[in-house]
């Protein structure tokens, strides 16, 4: 059994024992003088004038020695080793972090309530020193309480708790468990793990073995054959096919089940109402795309759902969308007046066969354009045009301001006087000279910005080859200081720039689109990369037909909302604007649309509503939230697996060795307190001490 | 303080049961519980002894010699009140006391008791103080019980003490017969004791030594170094008490049985008391040797 001390320099102390050997070597001598009737006797006596060094009272004289080594011991804080005796001095205190999984899937049948008996009887069967962390865990996780010995907390916890709409993800649980665990001092650890054990929900991350000692004890909720049927996903497609401003949905449904389904109906519903009703075969453990009848777009955000019969997990059975008109992205296109419509024609065209979005086109001559031509544009095209002069000008430079969008392209007509110096920070200095590269096979495209979202959808294999486009005259373009290069050709000069001007933005294209000065309208990237351009400036944002459980939404931006020529962002006098939200569970809370706030976290699936207060000048808006369907798979896993992948590696027979490795020596004096007791012995000793003191000295007396 | 207030009656009911025993073994005489030590006229037929020539004729007893046919005379216990005077060490040493009580509160005590017992015997009492000198001088009378009992009252000790000079004082002016009770804690020489208490019995006089020690005195019990000083002379000197513990203890043997040997062989009576003896002990003592020495008559 070793011994240590956490203040060792206390035993400095130990000199005092000093004090006693002195005081019972040393007949000290009486202040006063001792009256005695008659000397004769004691005169008879030789004085001795060396007195013989010995202990005097050795009970009083022990006493003392003992007072003071203990005293000495007790300030030296002293410990014992962990190693030579276990958790009886240790203490038998557990760590428990109870981990209830609230994933939806636990909402299959009764797993629900077991869970929660479950927890409960976990609570109840902590001791007295022991503390507990519920930690609710599905996607996320979080400590419902601060780690807590007191059960009627607990308890009041797990009344609290409720089942939640995420997907089932045991890492942050572990991460959590771990944290809190090692946080501890506690000598014992505990894992209380209250889950169905799906599958999807690990991964087999390797580094989350708990700390060593911990003991992990999983109670496992999962069913010996789950069934299930769940609508995993909806398309919506706007393609021409499905008609003019209408939208055709198709439901992917699938059956979790060792036995198929034959004619399972699977119900559409637009605003309430159930409009088309399928049948469908699922064959066991598999999945069928179940088509609706295209539908008319209607004129406002509807919200719709597809949902088929409900069963044990009901939850996934529906999936909800919303369907919103679609408006068409207003360009006007301006030539130059001598310029021929042919010019413009694969622009025109490109953009003309645009669905998502559609793009209202309008071709005028420079010359013909007057201010109020900006009115709900969303993006002006300078088909090798100069820029407006005059009060035209000024209104186009306040249209990119407020947030619409201008591309310049650069031709042969785009000399020195295509814009003059009041739009130069806007533009730049002005177009250069034309490059000739019309011997050998002409120039191309060397640098492209993939990153921008220009070209982001060309970045990926396969997605697009700019390379193949042969570039037989460009202009030399010095773009204004804040000008990004958004692509070069192949000998350094600059394609393409954008520029952001206020709220809008700015790009210049120096090659022209008409299929003189390059090839590229007849290449297959014309058409995407048009259709980006146009997208990009016109800030055109497509509204998601549905979210996600946990997902934020922005409650400042209605992405339905396309306010053309205005920002999209909310006015200063608009940013606090009050809004009251809706649930799905039909709770209704209010937020602010500005601020740090106004963020809305998406929990519960359906629809969320978000009405502004009366008076104001927001519209209503519908949001639709899904469950994530990979929670829908039931199929459990080996609870032996997962408990083994986070068990900690330590050899469970030198536990004592890796739990006194884990504490500190002060935490684990703290938690021996000897000190305590020596000081008790000590009090004892003294008043033993001050009894035989007071008796020896009565019979001195 | 009171001349009563030594007149204990706890301590005085064992002394009424003495007494007691005491009529019952001197019968016939005068309320007395001791023997007179001399031959005289009394009513207690003590001997006979052959008829001398010059003896009084009318103690002659004639039924012995019409019996024998020889003359005889009765002698009787003479029945007279004796004096009796207690002599009292009143020296510094005295007033010492490591129990509450002093040898001199135990000594007036033991006085004031004796005397009063004495008084119902009708003898007469008195009381010589002394220290190197002495003090108080009460003879012995019948009417002095109250003027005794005042003296004793009023002692005071503190000064020198001397055992032969005064008892030699003592002894030259005691002309009467009487029984003499010293009261002292005898620190002197053996020798110089016997020659003082000797002259005193040589004169005729029954003599009781009462020798009182504190039970410090004899056990010394004392642990801590220090200076101890002479209660009469002031002197002092450095004592190491566990140093010389055994020889004062077997210094002070030797004192006492020095004393009782030669007590015995003079034929006084010595009696040992400390202080933490129960006073009605050593009256119980002197009574006992009261006793026996009336059956050697």
């Amino acid at each position: 059994m070793g011994f240590t001390f956490l203040a060792p320099l206390f035993l400095a102390g130990l000199a005092a024992l000093a004090i006693p050997i002195l005081i019972h070597l040393t007949h000290r001598e009486r202040r006063d003088a001792i009256q005695f009737p008659s000397l004769m006797f004691l005169r008879r006596v030789p004085y001795r004038t060396v007195r013989r060094q010995r202990i005097r009272h050795w009970l009083l004289f022990l006493l003392r020695v003992a007072a003071i080594l203990l005293v000495a011991a007790a300030f030296a804080r002293p410990l014992l080793e962990r190693a030579s005796l276990g958790p009886a001095v240790l203490g038998t205190a557990r760590e428990v972090v109870i981990l209830l999984d609230r994933s939806y899937s636990m909402g299959y049948g009764d797993r629900w309530s077991r869970a929660v008996a479950a927890a409960r009887r976990a609570i109840d069967g902590l001791e007295h020193d022991d503390r507990a962390t519920i930690v609710l865990f599905s996607d996320g996780a979080e400590a419902a309480n601060h780690r807590s010995g007191d059960g009627t907390t607990l308890h009041r916890v797990l009344d609290r708790a409720k089942l939640g709409s995420g997907s089932t993800q045991y890492g942050p649980a572990f991460q959590l468990a771990r944290d809190l665990l090692e946080a501890s001092d506690l000598p014992q650890r505990e894992v209380v793990l209250i889950t169905d054990f799906q599958r999807v929900g690990w991964e087999g991350q390797q580094d989350l073995r708990l700390p060593e000692g911990t003991v992990i004890r999983p109670i496992d909720l999962s069913d010996p054959e789950p069934a299930n049927l769940a609508v995993t996903g909806v398309l919506l497609d706007r393609s021409p096919q499905s008609g003019s401003n209408r939208v055709a949905v198709s439901a992917r449904v699938a059956n979790a089940a060792t036995v198929p389904v034959s004619d399972l109906p699977v119900v559409l519903e637009i605003d309430g109402q159930e409009l088309q009703r399928r049948s469908v075969d699922l064959p066991s453990d598999g999945s069928a795309t179940v088509r609706f009848g295209a539908l008319a777009v209607p004129d406002r955000v509807t919200p719709g759902r597809v949902w088929v019969e409900g069963d044990r997990l009901s939850q996934d059975d529906a999936f909800h969308f919303v369907v919103a008109p679609v408006r068409a992205v207003p360009i006007l296109v301006l030539q130059h007046p001598s310029a021929r419509s042919s010019e413009t024609l694969y622009l025109r065209r490109a953009l003309s066969i645009g669905y998502d979005p559609p793009f209202d086109i309008e071709v005028k001559r420079v010359t013909q354009f007057v201010p109020s031509d900006l009115d709900e544009r969303a993006l002006v095209i300078l088909s090798d045009a100069p820029f407006p002069r005059g009060a035209a000008g000024q209104r186009l430079r306040q249209f990119v301001a407020g947030g619409g969008g201008l591309l310049v392209v650069l031709g042969r007509r785009s000399g020195q006087g295509a814009w003059t110096a009041d739009v130069a920070g806007l533009l730049g200095p002005g177009p250069g000279t034309v490059v000739d590269r019309l011997g050998g096979r002409g120039g191309t495209l060397s640098i492209l910005e993939y990153s921008h979202p220009v070209f982001a959808p060309f970045s990926a294999p396969r997605s697009g080859d700019f390379s193949a486009t042969r570039f037989f005259r460009y202009r030399r373009y010095e773009g204004p200081p804040a000008a990004a290069v958004l692509a070069r050709f192949d000998d350094g000069a600059i394609a393409l720039t954008e520029v952001a001007a206020g709220a809008g933005r700015v790009m210049v294209w120096t090659a022209g689109l008409a299929n003189l000065w390059n090839d590229l309208p007849v290449q297959p990237v014309f058409l995407p990369f048009v259709h980006e351009v146009a997208r990009h400036l016109s800030g055109y944002r497509q509204a998601p037909p549905w979210y996600t459980a946990g997902q934020v939404v922005d409650l400042a931006l209605d992405p339905t909302a396309q306010p053309w020529g205005a920002p999209p962002a909310l006015e200063a006098d608009e940013e606090q604007q009050e809004l009251v939200i809706e649930t799905p569970s039909g709770e209704r809370f209010m937020a602010s649309a500005g601020g740090d706030r106004r963020h809305l976290e998406l929990r519960g699936h359906g629809f969320y509503v978000i009405r502004p207060m009366e008076g104001t000048a927001f519209e209503r808006r519908v949001v639709a939230v899904n469950l994530d369907y990979v929670e829908s798979d039931l199929t459990p896993l080996d609870p032996e697996e997962l408990v083994g992948a986070v068990t900690p590696r330590g050899d469970g027979d030198d536990r004592a060795a890796t739990l006194a490795a884990a504490l500190t020596p002060a935490q684990r004096e703290r938690r021996q307190g000897l000190w305590w007791y020596l000081l008790v012995a000590v009090l004892l000793l003294l008043l033993a001490e001050t009894a035989l003191a007071t008796r020896l000295s009565r019979a001195a007396r | 303080m009171t001349a009563t207030r030594f007149l204990d009656p706890t301590v005085l009911s064992r002394i009424g049961s003495l007494e007691l025993l005491a009529r019952t073994v001197v019968d016939g005489f005068i309320n007395g519980l001791h023997h007179s030590p001399y031959f005289g006229l009394s009513i207690d037929f003590a001997e006979h002894r052959p008829y001398m020539p010059g003896d009084d004729i009318r103690r002659m007893d004639w039924r012995v010699f019409g019996r024998t046919d020889r003359f005889y005379v009765k002698e009787f216990e003479a029945d007279t009140n004796a004096n009796f005077s207690v002599l009292f060490d009143v020296s510094g040493s005295m007033q010492y006391g490591s129990r509450g009580i002093t040898k001199l509160d135990y000594g007036r005590y033991l006085a004031a008791c004796l005397a009063y017992f004495s008084r119902r015997q009708r003898d007469r009492v008195g009381i010589v103080t002394f220290d190197d000198k002495v003090l108080e001088f009460v003879p012995s009378s019948a009417k002095h019980l109250e003027i005794v009992l005042h003296t004793i009252a009023r002692i005071q000790a503190g000064r020198r003490g001397d055992i032969e000079g005064p008892l030699l004082k003592v002894t030259e002016s005691i002309r009467r017969r009487s029984i003499l009770v010293l009261i002292s804690d005898l620190y002197e020489e053996p020798a110089t004791i016997m020659r003082a208490v000797n002259r005193l019995r040589y004169t005729g006089n029954d003599v009781i030594v009462f020798h009182i020690l504190d039970p410090a005195e004899v056990e010394f019990p004392f642990e801590e170094a220090a200076q101890f000083e002479d209660l009469e002379s002031g002197d002092r000197i450095p004592v190491v008490p566990e140093t010389l513990r055994d020889e004062y203890r077997t210094l002070m043997s030797q004192h006492l049985e020095t004393l009782a040997d030669r007590m015995a062989q003079s034929q006084i009576d010595y009696s040992f008391f400390d202080t933490s003896q129960p006073l009605d002990y050593a009256l119980f003592e002197y009574l006992s040797r009261r006793q026996r020495l009336s059956r050697v008559r």
